[in-house]
């Protein structure tokens, strides 16, 4: 049975209860106790910076160059926090129930509403760090309104508030470096877990540049090592972004939960043609001021200037009145997609709608839309080659997100004790569908106010001997990745990881992306089968690994995502209801919303890994705060 | 549209280097740069040769991974563009590309293209950032900034790290990198206290680098993907020059 | 103490006494262009401006200035130079950037127009501080006819080719120099279009000044 170990109490008082519960470590001894802190977005700086701040010796790894070019960088529009700077009627409970109703009621009551809780100290947080936010003339912090939520409650840096909280968190990091408190170790990729008693004791690393294979010991470990989206081989993911540290820690007994909430945004530039090699979000924040449409009229081939506003369908305002464009976005990639399934796409592949802002640039000019959105409306021309001030841009959906990941307690521990995980890799906080510029506040949550109370209370609780680097079990699990590596080298077939990777990421778009139904979900567990002994057989990777080499990083990771691939087939074959990013065709309303299963479906899957067949964990939800109910954004 | 690419290969840093030419058919104009690399490797893997390593992640144009000098241009011939987001259709059909690492004694070569740079994260530890323990941030309204102050600090803060600059100077100077992040801070009352020692740390750690120096040129303006202001130079060179009588 | 220290130490710092010796050098050539204008008026007005400069007790500490100014000038920069070339790294094979070409002209070949305008003035040096003396008397005042002097060396095309050659190259150097100066010293920046535009306006006047006079010496000389 899963131990959430979430405090009695009402919800107001539960972290403040846990923060009181936690044991602490005397200052002096603090130094004494290596963390290990797995990626550097913003759930693992933020984290391992604090964590140095406190006084452990931290050591960090990353496969990128450099801690500042992990994907939380790429996150354009905002982060939420509940300031009610706007007077707009936002508060922490406000906060917390448009995240769980956003989340179709599938999320952590607790988690979340510590989250909510914590946000407005994130926001002070980065403003001292020196993040430069959008303000207002009179020198005060400025909003704008996101998906899923009636008030603004979005703070932003321009196009890149992604980038700059990150390169606060980085900041924060390299201060740390500066001292001595924190080694970061860059170009090295985890590649697998060190237990030891049961414990989370270490990792072993490739070094990237060298093809060294190291193992690292310490106290605790923390993985902050984000989604999975690219199991789709498509997704407006980083080309590097991979499930390789969660899938190793799964395979050493950590359950996965969850796995198949995945997130398909709804306004992503189209893809272009087969060598498309990844897509390209245009954020959610544009659609405070676009508008989305469709011709009426079915297979009308008129450009988009051609078609008189009467003969355009303005969808989203149409089906959902209250929220218009800004539903949250399951809901409107749903729509898009039910648009062009109706025939009613636009462009070439009459795979996209349109997000227009004729009417805005009307409204406020075309000097304030740039000054809001320029950033982003030069991307768009960069990519397709169209002025977006003159003709609507097209949009179609697109993974993004993953809100499963490594299942955690209240604590952000997994069932290993001593692994704890962060931001996007762990499932806790946003249920089955998350709303927008709220992976920021998380990953900044966690990695700022909540890991360093709970790694610290781990570290104050347990008795631990310390642990050599001939160990038994550091010494096999160096031998297993070592191994691994050799497996690939020996297949010496002729297709590269990436010709495999988009054909798992063609079947996991069409029988477990937007729609799912059980044949479907059947015939791509079955697919996949295939397709891994294809991997065991067709790969190819240069020998010398002794050097930079992405193939091999490749193959390690691709053949993760293809396991990982299955268990999210397994998951949402399980999973006989719709909720969220989750739909099961044979579950919906007959306006064709998703159909919650409250009775049979309130809880989180968890996931076992055993050779043979996944084993399965119920953790069951109970909503006892917020009110649960059909979710209604008419 | 069929090219000429004529792309440096190197085994590892100490490896000497050279240009190998690769044809390539089939190039649509609406590929990215990347992606055009991206076939080429599919291509070279089905032969059973070793692919081209070149660094890249977002293919968005912010993480500052990419890197490529392209016919003697930083990022390419288009500006305010990283590489990841220049498409083909910039290039005629038969041309001959020249595709190389970034230059410079301060960004050692990986292999091939792939380039490190980790001496900017050094420079960032030797003082880019605000002393600012988590929790100890005040309330955020307290602090105003104005709004143009604001902006302009963002326009500052959007540099992402490329290196471009570097690669495009002749002296190979770091001083658009520096002096925007420098900036940054200076202009954020946030920065203030820390503002000598942020400036001194940071310079000193660039030369120590072995970064060239600035002469003025403007090639680093012309080639960042972010259209970063020489501007920001000129504010370093003030900000400097007050630290001299700053303890 | 220590931050100036660290401050003239670094990069920043030396280009900084660069920019600053630049601007002190411009200024000499400017107000030498100027006193030289004076050949236009009369060889009286000429040759007493230089008597009048070489007898005040004051020229000493001037040359002196003049001469660190010179020194730390050229010295930086060329060893700023010389730390540019090691920072490129260059393969054998490598074209220079295209963004070079962005670049303004005068910002490439700063370090060769320096070497060059310190030729000139070894050689001008030579041929005029150094140079044979006439002596000349007004008002009962006997002093150097330099005017003669220079009417002589201007008569020859050749020398006054390399004259005008220098003069060029103190162009290029001037028009780069004196805007980028300003930038070193973080008073404004190269690009905004103002001090650039007087840049060249500054290098126009004081090459242009110089420009003319062996022109007018070589067609016009001493008539």
């Amino acid at each position: 049975m899963l131990d959430s170990k979430i405090p009695s109490g009402p919800i107001e008082h539960k972290w403040t209860e846990r923060k009181f519960e936690n044991k602490l470590v005397n200052p002096a001894n603090r130094r004494k106790h290596t963390i290990i802190v797995v990626g550097t977005g913003l759930a693992g700086s933020a984290a391992a910076a604090t964590l140095a701040e406190q006084g452990y010796r931290v050591k960090v790894f990353t496969y990128h160059e450099s801690p500042r070019r992990a994907h939380s960088i790429a996150a354009q529009g905002g982060i939420n926090a509940a300031k009610n700077y706007q007077n707009d009627g936002d508060s922490v409970q406000r906060l917390f129930y448009d995240t769980i109703k956003g989340g179709d009621y599938r999320s952590r009551e607790a988690n979340v509403y510590r989250l909510a809780e914590v946000s407005v100290n994130i926001i002070d947080q980065c403003v001292a760090q020196g993040v430069p936010f959008a303000r207002e003339y009179g020198g005060t912090l400025t909003n704008r309104s996101f998906g899923g939520t009636q008030v603004s409650r979005t703070f932003y840096a321009k196009g890149q508030t992604g980038q700059q909280l990150l390169l606060g968190a980085y900041s924060a990091l390299m201060r740390q470096a500066g001292d001595k408190t924190v080694e970061i170790f860059p170009r090295h990729e985890m590649l697998d877990l060190i237990l030891s008693d049961g414990k989370a004791r270490g990792i072993v690393t490739r070094n990237l540049k060298t093809g060294e294979i190291t193992s690292h010991t310490a106290d605790a470990v923390v993985l902050a090592t984000g989604g999975y989206g690219n199991v789709f081989f498509l997704s407006t993911n980083a080309k590097a972004s991979n499930c390789t540290a969660s899938w190793r820690a799964y395979k050493r007994g950590a359950y996965m939960a969850n796995p198949c909430f995945t997130q398909i945004h709804p306004t992503c530039i189209p893809v272009s043609g087969d060598h498309q090699s990844k897509l390209t979000l245009m954020s959610e924040s544009l659609r405070n001021d676009g508008r989305v449409w469709v011709p009426k009229k079915v297979g009308d081939s008129r450009g988009p200037l051609d078609i008189p506003e009467e003969e355009r369908d303005y969808f989203l305002e149409r089906m959902y009145p209250a929220f218009g464009n800004l539903v949250p976005r399951d809901v409107a990639s749903r729509a898009a997609k039910r648009m062009c399934d109706e025939g009613r796409g636009v462009g070439n592949s009459k795979l996209s709608v349109y997000l227009d802002f004729a009417e805005s640039i009307q409204r406020m000019g075309e000097a304030k839309v740039r000054e809001k959105y320029g950033n982003l409306f030069q991307m768009y021309e960069k990519i397709t080659d169209e002025n977006p001030y003159k003709v609507p841009m097209r949009i179609y959906p697109a993974v993004h997100y993953v809100m499963g990941g490594l299942w955690v307690d209240y604590n952000l521990m997994s069932n290993i004790p001593g692994l704890f995980v962060l931001g996007e890799a762990n499932f806790s906080d946003h249920g089955a569908n998350r709303l927008g510029a709220s992976a920021l506040m998380q990953g900044l949550a966690d990695g700022y106010f909540i890991a360093p109370y709970s790694v610290g209370n781990y570290i104050g609780s347990e008795k631990m001997a310390a642990i050599k680097s001939d160990n038994d079990a550091v010494k096999s699990t160096t031998q297993a990745v070592v191994e691994r590596l050799e497996a690939f080298k020996k297949v010496k077939g002729n297709q590269s990881a990436e010709t495999l990777h988009r054909k798992l990421g063609k079947i996991m778009w069409d029988k477990c992306g937007m729609g799912r139904n059980e044949q479907g979900l059947k015939e791509a567990i079955s697919q996949i089968k295939a397709l891994k002994e294809e991997f065991w057989s067709t790969l190819w990777v240069p020998q010398d690994d002794k050097c930079l080499s992405s193939e091999i990083e490749k193959a390690g990771r691709v053949s993760d995502f293809i396991e990982l691939g299955e268990l999210m087939c397994v998951d949402a074959l399980e999973r006989k209801e719709s909720c969220g990013g989750h739909f099961r065709e044979e579950m919906q309303t007959p306006e064709g919303e998703t159909l919650r299963d409250d009775e049979n479906f309130s809880h989180v899957a968890a996931w076992e890994f055993s050779a043979d067949k996944p084993k399965l964990h119920k953790e069951p939800l109970k909503f006892e705060f917020a009110h649960i109910a059909q979710r209604n954004y008419k | 549209m069929k090219l000429q690419l004529k792309i440096w290969r190197q085994n590892g840093p100490s490896a000497p280097g050279g240009f190998k030419d690769y044809p390539i058919d089939n190039v649509s104009p609406d590929m990215s740069f990347l992606e055009m690399l991206d076939v080429l490797n599919v291509e070279l893997v089905k032969k059973g040769e070793t692919p081209v390593e070149f660094d890249h992640d977002c293919r968005e144009g912010i993480c500052g991974s990419c890197s490529l000098m392209i016919n003697g241009n930083a990022h390419g011939p288009e500006t305010g563009t990283a590489t990841c987001q220049l498409h083909m259709r910039k290039f005629k059909d038969g041309d001959t590309v020249v595709v190389e690492p970034w230059r410079a004694k301060a960004f050692p070569v990986i292999k091939d293209l792939a380039t490190d740079r980790t001496a900017f994260d050094r420079i960032m530890a030797a003082g880019g950032f605000v002393s600012v323990n988590t929790g100890n941030a005040p309330e955020a309204n307290s602090i105003l900034i104005g709004h143009d102050t604001a902006e302009s600090a963002m326009d500052s803060a959007a540099c992402i790290g490329c290196g471009a600059c570097v690669a495009a100077c002749k002296n190979s100077s770091a001083m658009l990198f520096v002096s925007a992040k420098v900036s940054h801070l200076a202009q954020l009352p946030q920065g203030h206290p820390e503002r000598a020692k942020r400036v001194r740390g940071m310079v000193t750690q660039m030369d120590k680098e072995g970064f060239g120096n600035c002469s003025n040129t403007g090639a680093c303006e012309a080639a960042c993907p972010k259209e970063i202001k020489l501007e920001n130079i000129a504010r370093l060179n003030r900000e400097m020059m007050r630290a001299a009588f700053t303890e | 103490m220590a931050s100036l220290k660290i401050f003239l130490k670094s990069s920043v710092g030396r280009k900084f006494l660069v920019g600053l010796t630049g601007l002190g050098l411009s200024g000499f050539v400017l107000t030498h262009m100027a006193g030289n204008m004076l050949m236009f008026v009369s060889p009286e007005a000429y040759n007493t401006y230089g008597h009048r400069l070489i007898t005040n007790p004051l020229i000493y500490v001037a040359e002196v200035g003049l001469l660190v100014m010179f020194v730390v000038h050229m010295g930086l920069a060329l060893k700023l130079a010389l730390e540019n070339k090691v920072a490129r790294a260059l393969a054998p094979s490598q074209n220079p950037s295209n963004c070079e070409k962005d670049a303004r002209f005068g910002s490439r070949y700063m370090a060769l127009t320096g070497i060059l305008v310190l030729v000139f003035v070894v050689l001008h040096l030579i041929t005029f501080k150094y140079g044979p003396y006439y002596p000349v008397t007004y008002n009962g005042v006997e002093m150097r006819d330099l005017h003669k002097l220079i009417i002589e060396k201007f008569k020859s095309p050749l020398y006054s080719g390399w004259y005008l050659f220098s003069m060029l190259v103190l162009f290029v150097h001037l028009a780069h120099g004196f805007s980028a100066s300003f930038q070193s010293l973080g008073l404004f920046s190269v690009r905004q279009c103002l001090i650039k535009k007087l840049g060249w306006l500054f290098a126009l006047i004081v090459a242009g000044g110089f420009f003319i006079q062996p022109i007018y010496g070589y067609f016009y000389g001493g008539n």
